[in-house]
């Protein structure tokens, strides 16, 4: 096809249209998800609490996320009169597009990503970085005290949580030796015991509950610390930005959960795989789904179980555990390196 | 010209205006805070412009260090520091002559940078073409094989970037109570409780009379 | 390479559609009633006496800065891990020096009670 001078062949037409339904299928998909994950956790903290959660709307409650959904979408979003106004409803959106726009780079099966680009890995850390503003600029734009200081709070967390999840991730990668996601899960994938989280398990709980710190879940939520500043950073969001924030806290949860599983635990590998059982030692979407699943469980499992972190002790925790912690792992990594222990450094 | 060439182009050029326009936001911006965010925008614009020359790595790295963690510092000092805009203005008039030369010395360098390059006298290196080597690692190879003492170099500025920071900013205050774990886990019932008994030997009301 | 971002630039792009398009949506399908109780920043009942925005402990400015160096310091890692099968010994030692640096500038801070917060 042409159109004046400009040649557009079938093929690059059809990857267009690819990539545009991929996109949107997976945004759907990150919705989706994250509708029954707010489900998943009224659910099980329900059960764990012994009451029985949501189970009015739809069978066993099972459509009350799409009534939370029409609820919010049609309660009055106030924007307070001392608020800067633009800053005040750019914030969701610069917290949303970012934990959408991640999902581009995660490797969903064997050769199955929307963008299967070099520096995966470092993109996702770029993206991950600019949540923070958001949660700055909205407490910021808010002009109300108790905004401020869980926008502050949760800066300060965020920023810290950072740098431990950063050295993590760099431990993996001197396993890997490799940016790109998609080779970095095929280099996990003949057995089991390829699996990063098996010469590098501290990481793992380091990257793990860096996470958690990171997307503000309790334990680590004293940036919405209820019983102290009532909600931070969000207190005068409401409606459909107050959704879009929520929105957002849950599309980061589902993503780093999705990242723990790719970076440590072999991401679309079997745990089968290498064994001659068929089926089961197929790698698959499944098995990424599976093990996203069971990461997220812990997510809610944390909340119902621990009491809320005091602030200095998770700065504490941060700094003067994680860091350090990361650091002699690293270390002992480089000198694995060069002795070429295992199948996971091998060159 | 085929249409993934124009798309290019195009997303080139739709950045490259919005760099321009959001650099001119941070200069004319009157809230320091929406200076400080037209300045995060051109930041993000110019990572877009550079991957799409080629310099993946470069790039998402100035995103990662540059919109991610020096921005938020950024917008810390200028959200808290109260910036008051009248008595800022009022410096305008006094400071304007400075401003001019400073910018006319900064137009003679651009100016200069561009007329050399015109005549031939500055022979630029031919950018690497992109592709032919996943960025990051031919990155790695140069700087970790070929410029090692740089590196060092760097790391060392790193250090006293951390030390400055701490005696620039560490103030102790006193009576504070801080929580120290490691005593905590450390301490023993035998020295946190001491056991009387309150009716010694001898006593009356000993044994279960319900004195 | 670049025909990999297209997927990244689709999806930014998709991403900023769907949250304007919730913006838009919640905008019209709420009501709307100004309200001068309604638009005052919360205070637990009080009137809001002055403006929100203090000035901060310094202490969350040198929590930034550290952030920052330890960033830059990351960002060192990630190429020196990618190319480190190809590189030499020479470049193990760089690399154990410049870890050495930053874990000397690490002890420091923490010596010095730079990662204590009270």
């Amino acid at each position: 096809m042409t159109f004046g001078g400009i040649t557009l062949s079938p093929e690059d037409l059809r990857a267009v249209v690819r990539t545009v339904g991929a996109v949107v299928l997976t945004t759907v998909g990150v919705i989706l998800s994250v509708a029954y994950l707010t489900y998943a956790e009224r659910k099980v903290i329900g059960y764990m609490q012994a009451r029985l959660g949501p189970n009015r709307v739809g069978r066993w409650g099972l459509l009350q996320p799409f009534a939370d959904v029409f609820k919010l979408l049609s309660k009055e979003p106030v924007i307070p009169d001392a608020a800067s106004r633009a800053v005040f409803v750019g914030a969701p959106l610069l917290v949303l597009t970012p934990a959408l726009a991640a999902w581009a780079v995660i490797p969903f099966a064997p050769h199955t990503a929307i963008a299967p680009i070099n520096a995966g890995l470092l993109y996702l850390l770029a993206l991950t970085s600019l949540g923070v503003y958001g949660v700055i600029l909205a407490g910021w734009a808010s002009n109300s005290r108790y905004a401020l200081l869980g926008a502050m709070r949760s800066a300060a967390q965020i920023v810290s949580y950072e740098i431990a999840m950063g050295f993590a991730l760099v431990g993996v990668l001197m396993a890997a030796g490799t940016l790109d996601l998609g080779h970095l899960v095929a280099r996990q994938a003949p057995n089991i015991l390829h699996w990063y989280v098996i010469p590098l398990l501290p990481l793992f709980f380091v990257y793990f509950i860096s996470a958690v710190a990171e997307t503000n879940r309790a334990p680590f939520d004293v940036v919405e610390g209820e019983s102290e500043i009532v909600a931070g950073f969000h207190v005068e969001y409401s409606g459909v930005m107050f959704a879009m924030f929520f929105l957002a806290e849950y599309a980061n949860m589902i993503l780093v959960s999705t990242l723990a599983a790719t970076l440590f635990l072999g991401g679309w590998a079997s745990p089968f795989a290498g064994l001659p059982w068929g089926l089961l030692a197929a790698p698959g979407f499944f098995w990424l789904a599976l093990k996203v699943m069971i990461l997220l469980f812990c997510f809610l499992w944390f909340r119902a179980t621990f009491p809320r972190f005091r602030y200095d002790q998770i700065m504490r925790l941060g700094w003067k555990v994680f860091v350090p912690l990361t650091i002699v792992w690293i270390s002992l990594e480089g000198v694995a390196l060069w002795y070429r222990v295992g199948p996971w450094f091998a060159r | 010209m085929t249409a993934a060439h124009l798309l290019v182009e195009g997303v080139f050029g739709f950045f490259a205006t919005v760099l321009v326009i959001s650099a001119l936001g941070v200069v004319v911006a009157r809230n320091p805070v929406h200076a400080a965010l037209f300045l995060i925008l051109s930041f993000f614009n110019a990572a877009v412009l550079w991957v799409l020359l080629g310099a993946e790595f470069l790039g998402i790295v100035l995103v990662l260090v540059y919109v991610g963690a020096v921005m938020v510092l950024l917008l810390f000092v200028v959200m808290m520091l109260d910036i008051d805009l009248v008595v800022i203005r009022r410096g305008f008039v006094r400071h304007a002559p400075l401003a001019a030369v400073v910018a006319l010395l900064l137009a003679f360098e651009i100016g200069y940078v561009f007329w050399a390059r015109h005549l031939g006298l500055v022979s630029l290196a031919p950018p690497l073409r992109p592709g032919t080597l996943p960025n990051t690692r031919a990155l790695g190879l140069r700087l970790y094989r070929d410029d090692l003492y740089p590196f060092e170099i760097a790391g060392f500025l790193l250090l006293v970037g951390v030390v400055a920071a701490i005696v620039l900013t560490l103030t102790h205050r006193e009576g504070v109570r801080r929580q120290d774990p490691s005593a905590q886990v450390r301490v023993e019932p035998a020295r946190r409780i001491r056991l009387v008994d309150p009716f010694p030997k001898g006593t009356p009301g000993k044994g279960g009379e319900g004195g | 390479m670049l025909h990999d971002y297209f997927g990244v630039l689709v999806f930014l792009i998709v991403g900023a559609v769907v949250g304007a398009a919730l913006l838009v949506l919640g905008f019209i399908l709420a009501p709307r009633h100004a309200d001068p109780v309604k638009g005052a920043a919360y205070e637990c009942g009080f009137e809001a006496f002055e403006d929100a925005r203090i000035p901060f402990d310094v202490r969350y400015y040198l929590v930034a800065i550290l952030f920052i160096i330890f960033d830059l310091e990351i960002a060192f890692f990630f190429p020196w891990a990618v190319a480190l099968r190809e590189l030499g010994p020479a470049a193990y030692a760089a690399m154990a020096v410049f870890f050495a640096v930053l874990v000397v500038g690490f002890a420091y801070e923490w010596r010095r009670g730079g990662l204590e917060w009270e």
